[in-house]
């Protein structure tokens, strides 16, 4: 019984629209990271010529690393979750809180891929923070009265 | 940056707000539930949008440094928000646009950096 209500329980926040903003946001992050993973497996140096080829510039070459599909199916899922959100959510409001993803993004490439963050980069990222945190209680104001 | 390229850019943006607000438009359409042809022919303008933003974006990253495109990525959050005001009639109070502003201000530093 009790098992069942706590089965239920994690279904309903699943399901909740603002639950899959944050998951969305993971899943975009991720699918960023292993796309990036994947091109990193068949780099080339900066400003490097194309090879003479039409579609030279275009990244198909990643293609052939499992990290870029993976990367793709995380997009698409992220893709899903997003119209799922639209059905219910303000298109304002959902777009205004996925802004976390500029705080995601450059601070999983920190964790998860060789990348630096400078220190004016950092004081971007806190700015991002601060919007977000100044958005959540308008946001969940506005959200009360729907 | 030439003045094409600027006016390029926000074209970028203002493909995404549109793209963004049709697939709104596609997924809260007044006939509650099942698939109309009025909902689908906004879902494909939406994705029509987006493709559109993407090859564009994709010519301006092969001729400009995305150091430079970058930041016009700052004025997503701000443009979509007036998007979402003017067509989709959606309120967002004055406090919730200085947070909009703030996060704008730091994706513009995080760009430049």
């Amino acid at each position: 019984m009790s098992d069942a209500k706590t089965r239920n329980g994690a279904l309903q926040l699943f399901l909740n629209s603002y639950s899959q903003i944050a998951l969305g946001a993971v899943m975009v992050t991720a699918s960023e990271i292993l796309m990036k993973a994947g091109a990193n497996t068949v780099a080339v140096a900066a400003g490097a010529p194309h090879g003479g080829s039409a579609t030279g510039w275009l990244g198909i070459a990643a293609l052939s690393s499992g990290y870029t599909w993976l990367g793709i199916g995380f997009y698409i899922l992220s893709f899903l979750s997003w119209i799922y959100v639209l059905r219910s959510v303000p298109l304002g409001i959902a777009y205004a809180l996925i802004n976390v993803v500029h705080v995601l993004i450059p601070v999983g490439s920190w964790i998860f891929l060789p990348e630096t963050i400078s220190p004016m980069r950092w004081c971007g990222i806190g700015l991002v923070i601060v919007g977000l945190l100044l958005l959540v209680g308008p946001v969940a104001k506005v959200e009360a009265r729907l | 940056m030439n003045a094409i390229a600027i006016i390029l850019c926000i074209v970028c943006q203002l493909l995404i707000v549109a793209g963004q607000i049709m697939l709104k438009h596609a997924m809260t359409s007044t006939t509650a539930a099942g698939i109309s042809a009025r909902r689908l022919r906004n879902f494909a303008m939406a994705i029509g949008c987006l493709t559109l933003w993407f090859f564009l974006w994709l010519g301006l990253m092969q001729r400009w440094d995305l150091s430079k495109l970058y930041p016009f990525e700052g004025l997503n959050p701000a443009m979509m928000a007036l998007g979402a005001w003017l067509v989709l009639r959606e309120k967002l109070p004055a406090k919730a646009w200085i947070g909009l502003l703030v996060v704008c201000f730091g994706i513009a530093l995080v760009a430049r950096s």
